[in-house]
C-alpha cells in the first residue's frame, strides 16, 4: 500500500563506557532542546533519521546502548544487524579511552566482520578538563584504520557530521560491492528481526 | 488542546496526509506527504507538558485522531522511547518533544496524534 520512501536502511549503534555521553549524542540535547519530563524519564530507545547522500535517501536507525553494559557482557545478539558502530570515549576520562581497545576487540569478536566503525572523542567542549589529547585519538584510529572525530553532544559539535560520515562510509562500501538494488533488498529484509527483538527484550 | 478545535479535514486527501507532518516546536519533518492513513482510535496519551512530576501517573488526555503508519521506516524523522507495557512513545527526533503518538508493539503499527503535530510544506 504505502510507497517506499527510502533507498537504503542503515542500523547504527552507539557503544562505549558508561558516562561518555552516548545518550546525549542520540538525544542531541543541547540546552535549547525541548526535553520533556515524561520522555526523558522513560528514555529514548532509538531514532529514525532520514538523510540524503549521493542522491540516495537513507534511513538511519540509531540505537543507544544501556550504560551498565561492559564489553565482556556484550555479545553477538547485541550487534545483530548493525552496519555501523560509533565507538565513544570521553576526552576527560582516561579510562574510557583505554577501554576503546577492549571495545574494538569485542566488536571484532562479536559484530559482523565488515561493520563500519568510527571513534568519537566526546565532550570536546571541556578542553580545560581534557586528559586525552586529540593526537592520541587520531593515532589509535589510524592504527585500526578507522575514522575519528572529536565531538560535543553538549555544544552540538560534529554530531550530525559524524553520523553522515559513518553513513557515507557504509554507503561507499555497500555500493562498491554489489549492484544497488540487490543491496537494498538485503538490508530492508534484515530490519524486522532486529527491531522487534530489541523492542521486546529491552525492558 | 482538544482535537475538535482544529480543522483536520483540510489535511486529509484520499484518506492520507495531504501535507508533511511536522514537529510543532522545531518543524522537523516527521512524515512526508501521502505516507500515513487517517484513523480514529481512542487512546490516552501523556501530556507533552506535565504539571506534576509523578512518573507512574503522568497527566494524560484522550486523543482520537491519528495518522497511522504501518512500517516504522516510513517515518522521515522520529524517536522511539523505551518500552512501556505494549507501547513505545513517539517523539520528535530533533528536539525530543513528545509524546507525539505511540507505537503498538504487537501490531507494529505507529500512530501520530494530529493534535500534537503541525502540518505544512517541507522546508
Ligand atoms: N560537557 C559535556 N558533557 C557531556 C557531553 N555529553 C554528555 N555529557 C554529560 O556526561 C554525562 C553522561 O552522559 P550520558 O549521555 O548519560 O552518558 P552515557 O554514555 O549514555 O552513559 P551510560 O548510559 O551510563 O552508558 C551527563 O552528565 C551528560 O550531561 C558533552 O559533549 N559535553
Ligand atoms: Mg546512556
Ligand atoms: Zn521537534
Amino acid at each position: 500500500m504505502a510507497k517506499k520512501t527510502y533507498d537504503l536502511l542503515f542500523k547504527l549503534l552507539l557503544i562505549g563506557d558508561s558516562g561518555v555521553g552516548k545518550t546525549c549524542i542520540l538525544f542531541r540535547f543541547s540546552d535549547d532542546a525541548f526535553t520533556t519530563t515524561f520522555i526523558s524519564t522513560i528514555g529514548i530507545d532509538f531514532k529514525i533519521k532520514t538523510i540524503e547522500l549521493r542522491g540516495k535517501k537513507i534511513k538511519l536507525q540509531i540505537w543507544d546502548t544501556a550504560g551498565q553494559e561492559r564489553f565482556h557482557t556484550i555479545t553477538t545478539s547485541y550487534y545483530r544487524g548493525a552496519m555501523g558502530i560509533m565507538l565513544v570515549y570521553d576526552i576527560t576520562n582516561e579510562k574510557s579511552f583505554e577501554n576503546i581497545v577492549k571495545w574494538l576487540r569485542n566488536i571484532d569478536e562479536h559484530a559482523n566482520e565488515d561493520v563500519e566503525k568510527m571513534i568519537l572523542g566526546n565532550k570536546c567542549d571541556m578542553d580545560d578538563k581534557r586528559t586525552v589529547s586529540m593526537e592520541r585519538g587520531e593515532l589509535i584510529a589510524k592504527e585500526h584504520s578507522i575514522r575519528f572525530m572529536e565531538t560535543s553532544a553538549k555544544s552540538n559539535i560534529n554530531i550530525e557530521r559524524a553520523f553522515r560520515e559513518l553513513a557515507d562510509a557504509i554507503l561507499y562500501k555497500t555500493a562498491g560491492r554489489e549492484p544497488g538494488d540487490n543491496v537494498d533488498r538485503v538490508m530492508v529484509d534484515r530490519k524486522p528481526t532486529s527491531s522487534s527483538t530489541k523492542s521486546c527484550c529491552n525492558h | 488542546m482538544p482535537d475538535c478545535n482544529v480543522n483536520f479535514e483540510a489535511e486529509i486527501e484520499e484518506g492520507q496526509n495531504k501535507r508533511s507532518v511536522k514537529c510543532k516546536f522545531c518543524s522537523s519533518v516527521i512524515l512526508t506527504p501521502a505516507t500515513a492513513a487517517i484513523m480514529n482510535v481512542e487512546h490516552s496519551l501523556p501530556l507533552i507538558r506535565q504539571t506534576k512530576t509523578t512518573e507512574e501517573n503522568p497527566d494524560t488526555e484522550t486523543t482520537s485522531v491519528f495518522w497511522a503508519v504501518k512500517d516504522m521506516f516510513t517515518f522521515q524523522n522520529v524517536g522511539f522511547s523505551n518500552t512501556v507495557g505494549n507501547t513505545k512513545y513517539l517523539t520528535c527526533a530533533d528536539c525530543e518533544a513528545g509524546p507525539i503518538g505511540f507505537h503498538d508493539i504487537p501490531t507494529k503499527m505507529s500512530f501520530v496524534a494530529l493534535s500534537r503535530v503541525s502540518h505544512g510544506d517541507p522546508i
